[in-house]
């Protein structure tokens, strides 16, 4: 006699099923954590230096605690886009692209004569804007590829972050565009630096803990973001053509006009994460501006599995280990590409880990 | 109908399978609860149940798809735990799903030696084996078409063929015949007898009870994941497994839903049309319709519905019908032609546009186009009049689900709440719910329900009906579009016949004309 009972019941064992949405990200990070560890070790560094200059870098001083904030705010922008999108099923992977062109229209606004003349904060907030519609429409060409000609946007956004990089390093270069006039032969490829004015206001006003306003309006955009997918027509309508485009054109749901806003608010809040690195941290922009963000973005809206809470947590790590890495390098000589490879492990963990879990529930 | 073979006590003491207190959860959700059942050598065995009842849920723990929570399985004497559907098809057990695994592209050949070979395939041998099992067994075959060439009926004898070469001790077909013509389920049902002649056990499931009638051995009834009768004389104790079934009376079912299920002939049940002036409401004049290839599915037709109408569109499978409702739905255009309902025309609009001047649509292909599954039920009873809860952008969840609870009632749309996701209803429950969305248009004049009632329970065809009886009484122009022609016989007042496109004739809804249709249906004008 079998009892078929024995071998089934491992699947609802309480152990696992103890909300795995919580227990198997902190696995994933202490198993990244503890293989980084070893590589630190093994390249012959120490590792208590080495986790002293990480611990240092992120929240060892007032600014490397505000500019570990301050970095993860842009990743939560982009993943916040990245999650509005999704709700769609559309998947836009043009982050480091939207980012590149909101750099670019911001820089072109804040050095625009008149602008950091303007008064009630317009000089930082025009900047702003023009970043959020230059990103915007960068997104929304995408759309409309998809919606005209049925181009995939993945390969639509991933093709157009090329352009938008390659425009950004157009426009350094270039002394008819953004390049600041070349004095000597030493003059680097680099704009010129945007006026006091067009900076944004840093919330202490106090340059040792420059977080800057960009951080409490990524909090607020994580609430709109969140009210609009839950609870808003809107919301409703992304849900609809994500899950059945079909049953949704039929039930009078337009899936052009859901695509276009999809993925142009998906680029707008892409080009609004350029201009706070521009506008906040950076104040000149240089070829190799978007440094990757875009991407680390991306990561983030992927782990967060379309919960808004999970991308700002996603960006926090990601924020906090950048600046951690940064300082690690400079401090204990151990390659940044250590912190990727680190970031790489925990992203295939728990992409693993949560397959791994739904084979077992699934029996 | 025991007539079969005298059969010795040891294979009463030990049947072929057998299932003692098995028991099946899905979180929650008990699909089956403590089944017992046993399967013997050479009898074709029957599975009853409406949709839901846990007979799919039940082949697939026979062919070890899913692995039971409890309960006890013994195949030929041996404790049975099938690791997988490679183990339980290793160890003797076919079964025939309900959706087909053929690759179109590949003969018939090739999609049998699928997964089956390995390194060189050897056609000849196979073709010939094919052509033994198809002599046997009544399956007649040509082993080098191409599977896409074939029709739905054909397909499945691959299916069959492909279960039949391994020579299996068990053979499981769920519910088969629920894509074939009559004269294919007739073919059908007489090679399950054979197979069983043969000295193999045949598991059938289906919910038609002249199948039953026609096939069974025994039957086994299943309601809500429990097994509620069994019978070892199914056509005598007809009505006693009805009642087990729908759990209700047989007197009380509506009759038309009483003769689809084959319990009572083929009756007319019409009604006096409801005005006594006929007023033309949905005009089709000279449609046309060329697919993305530029071959014409649709060949100038033309029709009307009247006020309080019930006009019937049969016709095989794939002579324009999906085209027809496509275009009347706002989701293909036509090439040529024109579409009106009283004075709005309604050529060429969008989906939105014909919803808004009250066409009622109830499209063939539920889940693709009628529903989103992901969704709630409420969120999709109202999925085409969110405006009506919408203030300043916001989504009104409140009177959302309290509206949708309302139409739960009125059309008996069972779930365990507005909010319950619609992919975990019924399937008669989600049609119900998509009736309820297009029946309650606030300017509903024209109802166009294409396949209805298709894969739906007694109880669910009945309440279908029911309303487009009522609709037709409210004063609307229905176009019942359907394959199954009983359906038409009993519900419709006129029909008109499909073929490659085009209509073939027209005449009363008369169960007398039955043969004429079906002759127009296979193309000869009458």
């Amino acid at each position: 006699m079998t009892v078929v009972n024995q071998r089934g019941s491992l699947p609802g064992s309480p152990r696992l099923s103890l909300r795995p949405s919580l227990v198997v990200p902190v696995l994933a990070v202490a198993f990244a954590a503890v293989v980084g560890l070893s590589l630190i070790a093994m390249i012959g560094v120490s590792v208590p230096k080495a986790v002293a200059a990480f611990v240092d870098g992120t929240i060892g001083s007032p600014f490397a605690l505000a500019a570990s904030l301050n970095r993860s705010s842009v990743f939560a922008l982009v993943g916040f886009g990245f999650v509005l999108a999704n709700r769609a099923n559309l998947t836009n992977v043009g982050g480091e692209g939207q980012i590149a062109v909101g750099g670019i229209a911001a820089t072109a606004v804040a050095l625009y004569g008149h602008v950091s003349g303007s008064p009630l904060g317009l000089a930082f907030v025009l900047p702003t804007l023009a970043a959020v519609i230059a990103g915007g429409l960068w997104g929304g060409l995408a759309a409309v590829l998809k919606v005209k000609s049925g181009t995939n946007e993945v390969i639509s956004t991933l093709l157009l972050s090329f352009i938008g990089v390659w425009l950004l390093y157009w426009s350094v270069q270039s002394p008819a565009l953004l390049r600041k006039p070349m004095t000597s032969s030493a003059t680097l490829p680099e704009s010129l630096e945007i006026p006091d004015a067009t900076q944004l206001p840093l919330l202490t006003g106090d340059y040792s803990f420059p977080v800057h306003v960009g951080l409490p309006l990524t909090l607020i955009l994580a609430i709109v973001v969140s009210v609009i997918l839950s609870r808003t027509t809107l919301g409703f309508r992304l849900r609809a053509v994500g899950l059945n485009p079909v049953a949704a054109r039929r039930a009078g749901i337009s899936y052009a006009k859901t695509v276009v806003f999809a993925l142009s608010t998906a680029g707008a809040l892409g080009g609004l994460a350029g201009a706070l690195m521009l506008l906040g941290e950076q104040y000149t922009l240089k070829d190799g501006f978007s440094s990757g963000y875009g991407f680390d973005g991306l990561v983030a809206g992927l782990l967060s599995r379309g919960s808004i809470p999970g991308v700002i947590a996603a960006s926090l790590l990601f924020g906090f280990m950048r600046s951690g890495g940064i300082n690690m390098e400079m401090v204990a000589a151990v390659p940044t590409a250590l912190v990727v490879v680190i970031q790489g492990l925990i992203v295939i963990t728990l992409a693993g880990a949560s397959l791994f879990i739904e084979k077992l529930e699934r029996r | 109908m025991s007539t079969s073979l005298p059969r010795s006590v040891d294979a009463v003491a030990e049947p072929l399978l057998s299932l003692s207190q098995v028991t099946k959860r899905f979180g929650n959700f008990a699909a089956l609860s403590e089944v017992s059942l046993d399967l013997r050598d050479g009898e074709v065995h029957c599975i009853l149940g409406e949709n839901g009842a846990g007979k799919s849920t039940l082949c697939n723990v026979i062919f070890g798809v899913h692995r039971p929570d409890g309960g006890v399985m013994r195949y030929r004497g041996a404790p049975f735990d099938p690791a997988g559907p490679a183990d339980a098809l290793g160890q003797g057990i076919a079964m025939v799903h309900q959706h087909f695994s053929l690759v179109g592209d590949l003969s018939v050949v090739d999609n049998v030696l699928l997964g089956r070979e390995r390194g060189i395939l050897n056609r000849k041998e196979c073709a010939r084996q094919l052509e033994r099992i198809a002599a046997e067994y009544g399956l007649p075959l040509d082993p080098f078409a191409k599977i896409e060439e074939l029709s739905v009926g054909e397909r499945q004898r691959v299916e069959i063929v492909k279960c039949l070469i391994r020579n299996p001790r068990l053979f499981v077909l769920d519910e088969p015949t629920a894509v074939l013509l009559p004269d294919e389920i007739a073919a059908l049902l007489d090679v399950c007898r054979r197979v069983a002649a043969s000295g193999r056990a045949v598991v059938l499931v289906t919910h038609k009870l002249a199948e039953i009638k026609k096939v069974a051995d025994r039957v086994t009834v299943l309601r809500g994941g429990r097994t509620v009768a069994t019978s070892d004389d199914p056509a005598g104790d007809i009505g006693a497994l009805v009642r087990a079934m729908i759990q209700g009376n047989v007197e009380a079912l509506d009759s038309s839903a009483a003769s689809i299920l084959g319990l009572e002939p083929v009756t007319h049940v019409g009604h006096e049309p409801a005005a006594k002036t006929r007023i033309e409401v949905l005009q089709i004049d000279g449609l046309s319709v060329k697919d993305s290839q530029g071959v014409t599915r649709l060949d100038n037709f033309t029709l009307t519905v009247d006020r309080g109408e019930i006009v019937g569109v049969a016709g095989v499978e794939g002579n324009g019908q999906s085209e027809l409702t496509a275009v009347l739905s706002g989701m293909m255009e036509a090439t040529e032609g024109r579409i009106h309902l009283g004075e709005i025309d309604l050529t060429r609009r969008s989906p939105k546009e014909i919803t808004a001047a009250g066409v009622g649509i109830v499209p063939e292909d539920r889940h693709a186009v009628g529903c989103v599954l992901g969704m709630s039920l409420a969120e999709n009873i109202y999925l085409n009049r969110l405006d009506e809860f919408t203030r300043f952008g916001f989504l009104n969840r409140t009177a959302l689900e309290r509206e949708a609870t309302s139409l739960m009632q009125r059309f008996d749309v069972r779930a365990r709440g507005p909010a319950a996701l619609f992919s975990s209803l019924s399937g008669g429950n989600q049609q119900k719910a998509v009736l309820a969305r297009e029946m309650t248009l606030p300017n509903l004049s024209c109802l166009v329900a294409a396949q209805p009632t298709r894969g739906l329970d007694v109880g669910a065809v009945a309440a279908v009906y029911g309303h487009i009886r009522d609709a037709c009484k409210r004063g609307i122009a229905v176009l019942l579009v359907s394959s199954e022609l009983d359906e038409l016989l009993t519900v419709a007042d006129r029909i008109v016949v499909l073929y490659r496109g085009r209509v073939m004739g027209s005449c009363p809804a008369d169960p007398k004309r039955k043969e004429a249709i079906g002759a127009m249906m296979a193309g000869q004008p009458q």
